[in-house]
């Protein structure tokens, strides 16, 4: 497949979508110089805030949910690429308003390196500063190696829970333990139908047949999980959200958060297909699902796919998920 | 007592900054010149932006160099350091800023590097990333050429220079052997014995590095 995307020069492409990024929520965000994306009343903030740090390429993720009640700081990086330590550290400085900073990163190499190494600074500077690392992909390691799992859409319900937390008052400890335990308690598992082009390289991320899909993809298209004929959408609902919920061992009578994300290419009406069969499913099980969304949260380019997410919820999780919050791609209660 | 040694040795019983400055350089170069074999290479398994990150780093390495003049071997190889941290390279940036910062670990204000701190550098970048990796030989990583090589370089015998060919040679035979082991860590893990048959990108680029590094030219030191 030849790359045909709207851009201008492959250098320039992080610095591009960020501009027009800022410019279109202008009043919601400022983009700082270093690929800092901050909420505009941050200023304000007399609570813990919150970091995150990862690629660009994923939009509306991460930056899309800078604002208030979700992320105050988003550090991006380049392309796939995970920022350096410096800017990382940097921003806990800037977003630190007296009650300490929690940070979120996904469980990826460059990530995960970028965090353990601005989190060393960050303790040699003496910063307020409590890492929550988000790894729920259930198709690339067991349970018992969640280490190995990789971080897929579950950061973006993990900001809303943990900004709900923050706005709420809680201490940075508390923030923290409420956003492990919500991340300790979800999984992920994706879905491909068509792979993407790396917009730097024009190079193809995973290699599909037209007939084929395949599930346990990561967050760039990386393959890993299991090819198969494809399948219709019901079939394709139910291996996903019975493994989904094997892996959490939900039982009836349980609350879960169920949300569909389209990766990009993968239109609505897929999703709401997929959705209708997976509320059958869960009400057969006997499963309660109190908080949803169907839509893109974070992307990889015109891959066609989606990834099916799936947390155990209690009454104070979903108090946190359903608090108000203003974001350029997330909004409650207003 | 040098003058009972012949010319050859003579000039590279120690690094000069020149020759310093001609081992960044050459390594920026040779970087230069893969930047789209390792972005292919990348593509296979991982999320092919390896090329692209090595192009940036070698960016860093040269512009750096125009500055060299104005301060000590350590500052520039931390400086260095510093610059690869920032670019925003993924976990490459990381591990590389990582590896100059453990170079310019034993150094304090040397204006020459005899054999004994060349080793004892390597080691330094060594030490530096088993710090921050688990991987080790046979992960398939960019470990597989730099543990080698680091070993190699501390067992040579003779002077700079025979510490930089047992490096480069240990590197460029520690990365051809990634091609029949199964990536464990970062993305191309997820595809297990699939990548056999395949070097790792990363091995590549640091074998790439102890290649650039011993292509230093000896004319320069006239």
């Amino acid at each position: 497949m030849k790359m045909k995307k709207f851009i201008n020069s492959q250098e320039s492409l992080t610095k591009e979508l960020l501009e027009g990024f800022a410019l279109a929520h202008g009043d919601l965000v400022t983009l700082l110089p270093a690929n800092t994306v901050v909420n505009k009343k941050l200023a304000n903030a007399n609570r813990v805030t919150i970091v995150t740090q990862g690629g660009a390429g994923h939009e509306p993720a991460l930056s899309g949910f800078v604002g208030e009640g979700m992320l105050d700081v988003s550090v991006v990086g380049d392309i796939f690429a995970a920022p350096g330590p410096q800017a990382c550290v940097d921003a806990f400085k800037l977003a630190d308003k007296g009650k300490g900073v929690l940070y979120i990163v996904l469980n990826h190499a460059g990530d995960m390196l970028t965090g353990n190494l601005s989190m060393k600074q960050a303790a040699k500077e003496g910063l307020h500063v409590v890492k929550v690392v988000t790894q729920e992909d259930v198709s690339n390691a067991p349970r018992e190696n969640s280490d190995d799992r990789r971080g897929l859409v579950g950061c973006v319900p993990t900001y809303k829970i943990a900004g709900g937390a923050a706005a709420g008052g809680k201490s940075l400890e508390e923030v923290a333990a409420v956003a492990q335990r919500f991340a300790d308690n979800m999984a992920t598992l994706a879905v491909a139908a068509r792979g993407a082009t790396h917009p730097s390289t024009g190079n193809m991320l995973a290699d599909l047949a037209e007939d084929e899909m395949e599930i346990g993809m990561g967050q760039h298209g990386e393959g890993g999980g299991g090819r198969s004929a494809m399948k219709s959408a019901d079939e394709t609902a139910k291996i996903m959200l019975n493994a989904l919920l094997a892996d959490l061992s939900i039982k009836s009578g349980e609350k879960i958060m169920l949300i569909l994300n389209g990766v990009g290419a993968t239109t609505l009406m897929e999703l709401f297909i997929i959705y209708r069969k997976c509320v059958e499913i869960a009400k057969e099980k006997g499963i309660e699902i109190v908080a949803n969304y169907v839509g893109e949260l974070l992307t990889v380019q015109e891959q066609a796919g989606f990834q099916m997410f799936v947390a155990r919820m209690d009454d104070e999780l979903l108090g946190y998920w359903n608090a108000p919050c203003n974001t350029p791609y997330f909004k409650r209660g207003l | 007592m040098t003058s009972f040694i012949k010319k050859r040795e003579v000039l590279y019983m120690l690094l000069s900054r020149d020759s310093l400055s001609s081992m960044f350089r050459s390594a920026a170069l040779l970087w230069q010149e893969n930047v789209t074999r390792l972005g292919e290479i990348d593509s296979r398994f991982g999320d092919g932006d390896h090329g692209i990150t090595v192009g940036k780093m070698a960016g860093a390495i040269l512009s750096r160099l125009n500055g060299f003049e104005n301060e000590s071997i350590k500052s520039f190889i931390e400086g260095l350091s510093s610059d690869i941290m920032g670019i925003n390279g993924g976990s490459a940036g990381p591990l590389y800023g990582t590896l100059f910062e453990g170079l310019s670990a034993p150094l304090s204000d040397e204006t020459e590097i005899n054999a004994p701190l060349l080793k004892a550098m390597f080691t330094g970048a060594q030490d530096a990333l088993f710090e921050i990796t688990k991987a080790r030989v046979g992960d398939k990583t960019m470990m597989d050429a730099l543990i080698p090589a680091v070993t190699a370089a501390r067992g040579a015998q003779g002077d700079v220079l025979a510490v930089l060919n047992a490096a480069a040679a240990a590197a460029a035979r520690g990365c051809g052997d990634t091609e029949n082991m199964v990536s464990k860590f970062g993305r191309a893990r997820s595809y297990g014995s699939q990548t056999i048959g395949v070097p790792d990108a990363g091995a590549v680029s640091a074998a790439l590095l102890f290649e650039g590094f011993n292509n230093l030219k000896g004319g320069e030191q006239q």
